[in-house]
């Protein structure tokens, strides 16, 4: 059972039996659902997942239907990393103690939260976790908003996005304060294994779950998941947006393991201009009226600059 | 516990997916899988649908693109063939369309009410590449 489990290309990968339902509640074209697939289909080992408050907990786990296959719990906002990793700390106390009912099986405890439960109000309780070093993987179904509620800012909205407390209009060009750098933020808590995940990659998304659930001790994962309702795109063009998030680098594919050892995993061949990213979306709108249009000019140049800081940091290995 | 009332649920009361023992999931394909009325497999939200993805297997090569990136689980592939589309779970996203790399496509949106048999009789030829 522990063996992993074999993912040569994407035939062989389609065989996987879904422990994830349809019929869940989530909007049409939600790259949620595609995150959470990815990472179930990555492994045949028997999961226990935790999903922190947001579209992905309200959405399936609405009365009376489930969509988990597996065990699942629906706790609260903060504490889904914890809820994990208490049953975590439960399965090691009895393995130690002989208490297994099925010794040889090995489950994996995987946490969800979108980016509101995780780089806001769960944030102390991730950093918790990845500093005990629980045996867990935490995901982060990183949408840029608090999409569940109405669409709020979150601290990992970027600036210049228009949300429903950051609105753009006469005076403000909507949210002011950069995106917050989790990614950094959890390496720093010299963690084995951290890395950033794109679901249009596929390959190199479940090669990284597999890693992480290959290693022993927290691993992070940050995914980016467009959010057609407040991103503002049509349905069908999800996984277009993704393809533009990862080529215009202004969401970079890399992992960080053991909190130094940083590897770039995906270099565009074309990198396409930050423009047509935002251009591709609702929430930038107003960027491309003559008054805020300097702005596009400071978004490309903040992601240049961080493309060049991962280049060094990769290179320098620290 | 699926005819009990909101008002009635236990806190901390545990909703069961499969009947009995769930067994080796794993290794079980929906089709064989003992779902309970808890599950969202036996719930349907074809009424979403505005348009409805149909399915031309002439054109089709399985990459199973349309497979990884369905949100839904809609698509189904058995033994690395894709064999069809699970109508009950699809919201009509159009995601499939969308990454289907065939000239034609052999996924392609619809009205809801169209007719499958007539739009694949007309389905629309080889696209020329512009130079």
């Amino acid at each position: 059972m522990s063996e992993m489990k074999k993912i040569k290309n994407l035939k062989e990968f389609s065989t996987s039996a879904d422990r994830f339902e349809g019929a869940n509640l989530l909007c049409p074209g939600c790259a949620h659902s595609i995150i959470v697939r990815e990472v179930l289909n990555a492994t045949n080992d028997d999961l226990v997942l935790a999903a922190s408050t947001g579209c992905l907990e309200v959405c399936t786990a609405v009365y009376p239907y489930t969509s988990w296959d597996a065990s699942w719990i629906h706790i609260g906002f903060e504490n889904g990393s914890t809820a994990v990793a208490g049953a975590e700390a439960m399965y090691k106390a009895l393995k130690t103690k002989g208490r297994l009912k099925q010794p040889d099986r090995t489950p994996k405890f995987v946490a969800f939260g979108g980016d509101g439960a995780s780089y806001d109000i769960g944030f102390q309780w991730i950093s918790g976790c990845m500093e005990r070093n629980h045996d867990m993987m935490y995901v982060v179904l990183d949408n840029e908003v608090y999409a569940n509620t109405g669409g709020q800012r979150s601290s990992s909205t970027p600036i210049g996005a228009s949300a429903t407390t950051t609105p753009a209009g006469k005076i403000s060009y909507g949210e002011t304060k950069n995106k917050k750098d989790m990614m950094g933020i959890m390496a720093a808590h010299n963690i084995p294994y951290a890395a950033q995940v794109a679901p249009n990659k596929w390959k190199d998304m479940v090669k990284k779950i597999q890693k992480g659930f290959a290693t022993e001790g927290a691993v992070f994962i940050n995914a980016v998941s467009p959010c057609t309702t407040e991103w503002k795109f049509d349905p069908k063009d999800t996984m277009h947006l993704t393809d533009l998030a990862t080529d215009s680098l202004v969401f970079p594919l890399y992992e960080i393991i053991d909190g130094h050892e940083l590897n770039i995993t995906y270099r565009p061949k074309n990198i396409v201009p930050v423009e047509e990213y935002l251009a591709a979306q609702g929430r930038f709108r107003h960027l491309f009226k003559d008054q805020y249009k300097y702005l596009i000019k400071e978004w490309q140049e903040r992601v240049d600059a961080n493309w060049a800081y991962l280049n060094r940091r990769e290179e320098a290995r620290v | 516990m699926a005819n009990t009332g909101w008002d009635e649920f236990e806190i901390g009361a545990m909703l069961r997916t499969f009947e009995g023992e769930a067994g080796d999931v794993v290794n079980t394909l929906q089709e064989d899988r003992n779902y309970t009325q808890n599950s969202s497999f036996s719930a349907s939200v074809a009424d979403w649908r505005i348009e409805k993805p149909v399915f031309n297997k002439d054109y089709c090569i399985d990459c199973q693109f349309c497979w990884v990136y369905c949100p839904d689980i809609s698509i189904i592939s058995r033994d690395k063939k894709m064999i069809g589309i699970d109508m009950d779970h699809c919201k009509g996203c159009g995601i499939c369309v969308e990454v289907c790399p065939t000239n034609p496509k052999s996924l392609l949106m619809f009205p809801e009410k169209a007719d499958e048999e007539t739009e694949i009789a007309q389905w629309p030829s080889k696209e020329e590449k512009e130079k």
